[in-house]
């Protein structure tokens, strides 16, 4: 026993000499992906905590604010209350330490290959190259070009520059873009890159058409954000983060400056700084510490981390400033205010993810879907993984298999092209089965009416020409009448007495039922609301609230204009002219049922035609019940618009006076229950 | 026509009197309906029994002894000795073998130079009280120094009577010695006294500075209780830390809201997981060098204890651990919906505090000494008796759960009880014979159709009869089959939720985000509603012949809560379930989730146990504490392994700590959760599983055949990333953690494995 204590205290001494090796724990906070609808769902832990750096050799940190990660493997952290660039390997031993007494704030740092240094220096207003040995061989002032601006002054606040040493500089108060410098001849100043656009909202728009020029001075003015941070990728190709451009925040520009990703809605509030891993994979770090992956077409793969907040947890951050990956994925994250560099490392499964995106980028897809059923075992419900697994079946022409994973993941591209080929393979196996089934059927059908003829089945015939006659019945087939010949139609509602209230009602139950039916059931490529969820009420409330709004607005705004509709002849009429939505919506989701993306242009055609023929409809029956001129019609049609739009203002203030006085009440409660309570 | 108009307008405003009363009435929990049933009312003295101590006390042994800084010897026993200074009431305690001394202030007048008066009185004294002045939510700082203090010594030790005359408030403190080398200090709530309305006693800290050191003076750590247990080193932090390890044992109080930040991810989604609870009223000290050291356990009053590790560098220079005793808190009173509100402070929080320090010297002064310490404890207490411990591998089963569908909700069956049957045949066909099963959303309504208090099935995973029969095959079979159930939470959508629910401290409903779409929220019963629920399902599973019961959420969460305006302890919410634990483990076989300490002797086993720490910033070392301390004692049951990213890091973690392994699973696909409350189950499907099953059970069994029934000896840490586990039957296991492979104790371990050999 007084061994094994001497071995353990002699252990102990030791662990207090090295760094932490097992950081074995549950992660203070969760990993979540999206699925293919976006639905944000949680996820194994993609990177955990760890190590920090708090301190370069001896020296503790001042002021970090940027960090860069050169291929040999040193940290070299810009300091700007140490003025100075402080150099480490990963394990946070002092490597060097570069720019005293020449750096006065720098912002900026980016080290090349053949760790050429790149400092901004924001309140030096330069740009200092320094060799390896830390000596200064370049320095950038001011652009003199007359394209630069006289009066834009040069605060670089971060740097990165390709292999020819052209630099990308984001000057603070510089709305122009990022500066580009060429090395040549001191440093000739090459145009601004990638410019952030402003957008104006329609109403910013009339209200600048209607200001005078002295109100809209006073207006906030609406100039395009500075992009916060950059990065530059293997092939040269620049990445931005721009805070307050929402979806559009990260950007990956081309050399000409254009942006090739699609806006992604999963993008970080505050993003601070952005870089990139092995495998084209984009890394975003947002400043409240969330850490963004996306693969290298901006597609989210993870999203980790968050603020600390006092929960004092090692791995959460509070202000990041940078970050950096190395060759071993490991991701580094600088946080000014916690004074230290986190070190995450990736998890076993985010090694197999990242193996499978490898593959899938190289276009080896049979080899990726080794790594990617291991991802799907320890997640089927992974996005990226689905619709990766599901070319990758595509690839190799197992089609059914392709279809299940590009529904999984919602990659309707992927359904489509999958779906094609399914339904070639059923037509080509099935083509004569169903031509033969067809002929059958209309041999059939001949028989049938030869034999009514000859009079075989004189009692059904009978029977049918009796339904046939029933006055319900004989309405509802009516609407068929209507539908083609709408002034006739309208004419024998208000004179013929066609006007059945009971007819309607079933027009517009079925047009409600068909509605349904379209919304969640119009084939899976049509599809726009999410598989599996239903909200019954809420889409027939729309449906009768509108319609017997808008029946109610109108019927107030004939009668006070000469019309001669009554209240069940609009009703009854307008019913009717839904019957063109309720018999051709029907082929239009069978159809819908099996078509891929090659021939959706029939649905919306026939959507087409069902929208332009109720239209026509009501537009007709509106002038015919109410024996209005076209002109009359117009107007009519223009005053109930503007009656609905009253209608919903009072309503809406009927809500706000109703919510407030319910909030009265409950206050008082709350009052009353204090008092008693004390 | 005027005249009616005035009556109408009458007849309204009674109508409108009457609702707001009916209203008022309701919410203050008034009995005016059916539904409520009666509620405990005990005293602190009934809910909390304080077991008298084994040992003897020391006998007085004060004669010709020298003083020691100015404190007297007042006991002493062959072992250890204890000092006092009256005026401080200081103590320190001396190794008598040794001479090595702990103290329990701080007196080194030339660093106290630099330290403000605040923290001056709270280093220098042996108790400090915080001071509730009116509703203040900044706490002021007392030591004995603003105090009048009064010794008197009897057999063992001293009591001190401590009166603040500024703020009209005392109370006593008994310290004695016991010649099992544990010293105790007591404050019995008979003895506080409160005379100023405005004053109150917000917190009491009790020898706060026990075993102090400053910055790395002296090699040892402190040890906290964050999840499975943790170290922090006495090394010289160089102030990297702001403050210091600070939780409430047993989990935070929903009922006094305790406030933190919640920052969530694009306004919707909670990205923090939660630090672990402390499961165990336990904190240590020790010297490594001086070897000695103690384990606290707070015997009474760790309801409301919080436990505090201060390292170096944070507010002051010395490294020091206590826990601190809510003796009254603030919350905030709304009074409108737009944010009014106004600060108010609870009445005293009654119970006794008794801390029990246990000395641990020599070969003993580590961790794995402190562990055995708490092992022998709980033994001779009667809180932890020897439980059937064979190596089980468990597999917990999702029967259903709900999506919505159209206007209701849809079932989504996940196993059904044929499954589960054709599982257990297929796995022990394959050699996976010892099966540990707990089985969720059996219910009717699925996993979250809670309270259960009838054994009803949900139609889509089977009958009712088919879930007897499934239970009697298990038993055939020989496997550990668990009807599993929440007993603490209920679902405002399933069920009636008016009455019966947890109410905090202002009186407003507690309700619990889920953040799901199906259902949003959820709420608590209240102790007693909790009690009745799981006696009612007793009775019925009971008359159905099912005797296996798991319980979650009652077993590890504790609060405060108002009835009629009446404020409701933790203490008493502890001592209702510790009484339907009691009775409820005569007649079932009862498993608890995640137990806290006071639950332990109930359960049959640990479930989800954790396996680490919560990697607060300030820990330097996870270590497994509990598992030393209940291995060979109760079978332990890790977290699901399947949502963990670092596989094989976490087989050799279950292969350290002698947790058996678990996971979670479904026979249809996980996908099929997606839009149910459990979408967080991302990954279950059994036959993903089934290989992986087989291999972890196979290799562990063969492991536990080894060490089964044996108590861990020692454990360590050795600094090229292998841990050392002995046993006492001479088994010692060697995990290699590092990627490299690694030799101990004259064996080498490949990278990311480990090896199991004997002590030579």
């Amino acid at each position: 026993m007084k061994k094994l204590a001497k071995i353990l205290v002699t252990a102990l001494v030791l662990i207090f000499l090295t760094t932490p090796v097992i950081v074995n724990a549950e992660t203070p906070y969760k990993t979540y992906t999206v699925d293919g609808y976006g639905y944000v769902m949680e996820t194994q832990t993609a990177y955990t905590p760890y190590s920090a750096i708090t301190k370069v050799g001896e020296t503790s940190f001042i002021t970090p604010v940027d960090m860069s990660l050169s291929k040999s493997g040193n940290l070299y952290i810009a300091d700007s209350g140490a003025k100075a660039i402080l150099v480490c390997n990963l394990a946070g031993e002092e490597v060097g330490r570069i720019g005293d007494g020449i750096l006065v704030a720098p912002t900026g740092v980016y080290v090349t290959e053949d760790e050429t240094i790149y400092v901004a220096d924001k309140d030096a207003g330069k740009v200092f190259v320094f060799n390896k040995d830390g000596e200064v061989i370049h320095e950038y002032g001011k652009p003199s070009s007359p394209i630069y601006g006289d009066a834009m002054a040069f605060k670089p606040i971060k740097i990165v520059a390709n292999s020819s040493g052209t630099m990308y500089i984001i000057c603070e108060g510089n709305m122009n873009g990022i500066v580009q410098l060429s090395p040549v001849e001191g440093g000739s100043f090459l145009g601004y890159f990638g410019t952030n656009y402003t957008s104006l909202n329609p109403f910013e728009i009339l209200q600048r058409m209607i200001l005078t020029d002295a109100q809209r001075a006073k207006l906030l003015s609406n100039i395009p954000s500075t992009p916060t941070n950059l990065a530059i990728d293997d092939d040269g190709l620049i990445y931005t983060v721009t805070q307050g451009d929402d979806s559009l925040s990260l950007k990956k520009l081309n050399i000409a400056g254009n942006n090739m990703l699609t806006s992604d809605p999963y993008y970080a509030d505050l993003p601070a700084a952005v870089t990139t891993g092995k495998y084209n994979n984009i890394l975003v770090a947002d400043s409240d510490g969330y850490i963004y992956e996306y693969n290298e077409e901006g597609e989210l793969l993870f999203m980790l981390g968050g603020r600390d907040d006092g929960r004092q947890r090692i791995g959460l951050c509070n202000k990041v400033e940078a970050i950096a990956v190395d060759d071993n994925d490991r991701v580094y994250l600088l946080d000014s205010d916690k004074k230290q560099i986190h070190v995450f490392e990736p998890t076993e499964f985010t090694n197999l993810l990242h193996e499978s995106l490898e593959l899938y980028a190289k276009g080896s897809y049979t080899q990726s879907k080794e790594p990617l059923t291991e991802v799907l075992k320890m997640n089927s419900l992974f996005d990226y993984a689905n619709k990766a697994i599901g070319r990758a079946y595509y690839q190799e022409e197992n089609y059914k298999e392709a279809l299940k994973y590009a529904r999984l993941s919602k990659d309707f591209d992927g359904y489509s092209n999958a779906f094609w080929e399914v339904r070639n393979v059923w037509i080509r196996s099935n083509l004569v089965k169903a031509v033969g089934i067809i002929i059958l059927i209309i041999i059939l059908i001949k028989i049938w009416k030869m034999l009514v003829k000859k009079g075989k089945f004189g009692n059904i015939v009978s029977k049918y020409e009796k339904f046939k006659n029933i006055k319900l019945v004989d309405r509802l087939k009516y609407s068929k009448f209507f539908m083609r010949h709408p002034i006739d139609g309208c004419y024998a509602v208000k004179r013929e007495g066609k006007n059945s209230v009971l007819c309607a009602t079933i027009i517009l139950v079925l047009f409600i039922i068909i509605s349904i039916i379209g919304k969640y059931y119009p084939g899976f490529l049509l599809k726009t609301v999410r598989e599996g969820r239903y909200d019954l009420v809420t889409d027939i409330g729309k449906v009768l609230v509108i319609f017997f709004g808008l029946i109610a607005c109108n019927y107030l705004v004939v009668t006070i204009n000469d019309g001669e509709g009554s209240i069940k002849e609009l009703y009854c009429a307008y019913a009717y002219c839904l019957s063109p939505y309720v018999f051709i919506k029907p082929i239009c989701i069978l159809v819908g049922n099996v078509l891929t993306y090659n021939e959706v242009f029939i649905i919306q055609f026939g959507n087409l035609c069902i929208t332009v023929w109720v239209v026509v409809l009501l537009f007709l029956t509106l002038k015919e019940i109410n024996n209005y001129s076209v002109k009359e019609t117009i107007k009519a049609i223009f005053i109930t618009a503007f009656t609905v739009l009253i209608m919903a203002l009072l309503i809406s203030i009927l809500y706000v006076l109703c919510s407030q006085v319910i909030d009265f009440v409950i206050t008082v409660v709350r009052e009353v229950v204090y008092r008693i309570g004390n | 026509m005027a005249t009616k108009n005035v009556k109408n307008r009458k007849k309204l405003i009674i109508a409108i009197i009457c609702v707001m009363i009916v209203v008022v009435l309701v919410i203050t929990g008034v009995n005016v309906a059916g539904g409520h049933i009666s509620n405990t009312n005990i005293t602190y003295a009934e809910a909390a029994t304080i077991t008298p101590p084994q040992a003897e006390l020391s006998s007085d042994k004060t004669q010709n002894k020298e003083e020691i800084k100015g404190h007297k010897l007042v006991a002493a026993n062959d072992n250890y000795e204890l000092y006092l200074k009256e005026d401080t009431l200081s103590i320190i305690v001396r190794d008598v073998k040794t001479g090595e001394i702990m103290e329990s202030v701080v007196d080194d007048a030339t660093e106290l130079q630099n330290v403000n008066d605040t923290w001056k009185s709270f280093l220098q004294s042996g108790v400090v009280v915080e001071v509730q002045e009116d509703t203040n939510t900044m706490q002021k700082k007392a030591g004995v120094n603003n105090a009048s203090v009064n010794v008197t010594y009897v057999d063992g030790g001293f009591k001190a009577k401590i009166d603040y005359p500024n703020y009209k408030f005392g109370f006593e403190l008994e310290v004695l010695l016991y010649d099992d080398g544990s010293i105790t200090a007591y404050i019995p709530e008979s003895s506080i006294y409160e005379e100023s309305d405005k004053v109150k006693i917000g917190n009491i800290y009790v020898f706060p500075m026990l075993g102090n050191t400053c910055l790395d003076e002296k090699e040892g750590y402190m040890f906290v209780p964050d999840g499975n247990g943790a170290l922090i080193y006495l090394d010289d932090k160089e102030g990297r830390f702001d403050s210091g390890y600070t939780q409430r044992v047993y989990g935070s109080d929903i009922g006094i809201g305790e406030s933190y930040v919640l920052s969530l991810l694009w306004d919707k989604y909670e990205t923090h997981n939660d630090s672990e609870n402390v499961l165990a009223p336990i904190f240590g000290m020790v010297y490594t060098d001086a070897k000695l050291g103690y384990l606290a356990v707070i015997e009474a009053g760790a309801e409301e204890a919080t436990i505090m590790a201060t390292p170096n560098g944070a507010y002051t220079d010395y490294n020091w651990i206590t826990s601190s005793f809510r003796k009254s808190a603030t919350y905030i009173q709304p009074t409108s919906n737009s944010g009014g509100s106004v600060t108010k402070v609870t009445d005293r929080i009654q119970y006794d505090i008794k801390i029990r320090y246990m000395f641990v010297n020599g070969d003993k002064a580590n961790y794995t000494g402190l562990a055995e310490k708490y092992r022998d404890y709980l033994i001779e207490k009667g809180e932890l008796q020897e439980k059937e411990d064979s190596f089980n591998i468990r597999l917990d089963f999702l029967g259903s759960d709900v999506e919505n569908w159209l206007l209701s909700k849809k079932s989504v069956a996940m196993t059904t009880t044929d499954n589960i049957r054709d599982i257990y045949k297929e796995l022990q066909s394959e050699g996976v014979n010892n099966i540990f099963s707990l089985y969720k959303g059996w219910q009717d309504g699925g996993i979250y159709d809670i309270p259960v208090t009838k054994v009803d099935t949900e139609g889509s995973i089977g009958s009712k009869s088919d879930l007897k029969k499934l239970a009697k095959d298990a038993k055939d079979m020989g496997i550990d089959f668990y009807l599993y159930t929440d007993g603490l939470r209920a679902n405002p959508d399933t069920g009636n939720t008016t009455f019966n629910t947890v109410k905090k401290m202002d009186k407003r409903l507690y309700t619990e985000s889920t953040y799901k779409s199906v259902y949003e929220k959820m709420v608590y019963w209240t102790p007693d509603k909790s009690v009745f629920n799981v006696n009612q399902l007793k009775d019925s599973m009971l008359d159905n012949g099912l005797n296996n019961l798991a319980l979650s959420g009652i077993s590890n969460t504790l609060f405060t809560y108002t009835i009629s305006d009446t404020m409701k302890t933790r203490l008493t919410t502890e001592y209702i379930y510790k009484n339907m634990y009691e009775n409820l483990d005569k007649d079932m076989n009862l498993v608890l989730c995640e137990p806290i300490s006071e639950y332990w002797k109930y359960t049959d086993a640990f479930v989800d146990m954790p396996v680490s720490d919560s990697d607060f910033i300030y820990t330097d070392k996870s270590i497994p504490f509990l598992s030393i301390v209940l291995k060979g004692m109760v079978p332990m049951y890790s977290d699901y392994i399947n949502f963990e990213a670092n596989e094989r890091e976490y087989f050799l973690k279950l292969v350290e700590t002698g947790i058996y392994p678990s996971y979670y699973l479904t026979y249809e696909d996980s996908s099929k959760l997606i839009y149910t409350n459990s979408s967080d189950i991302y990954t279950s499907k059994y036959s993903t599983y089934k290989d992986r099953i087989i291999d972890t059970y196979n290799e562990l069994k063969a492991i536990d055949d080894k060490t089964s029934g044996a108590y861990i000896v020692n454990h360590e840490i050795l600094d090229n990333g292998v841990v050392a586990v002995t046993y006492d039957n001479g088994v010692r296991i060697l995990v290699n953690y590092s990627d490299k492979e690694q030799t101990a104790y004259g064996e080498t371990v490949d990278a990311m494995s480990y090896k199991v050999g004997e002590v030579q």
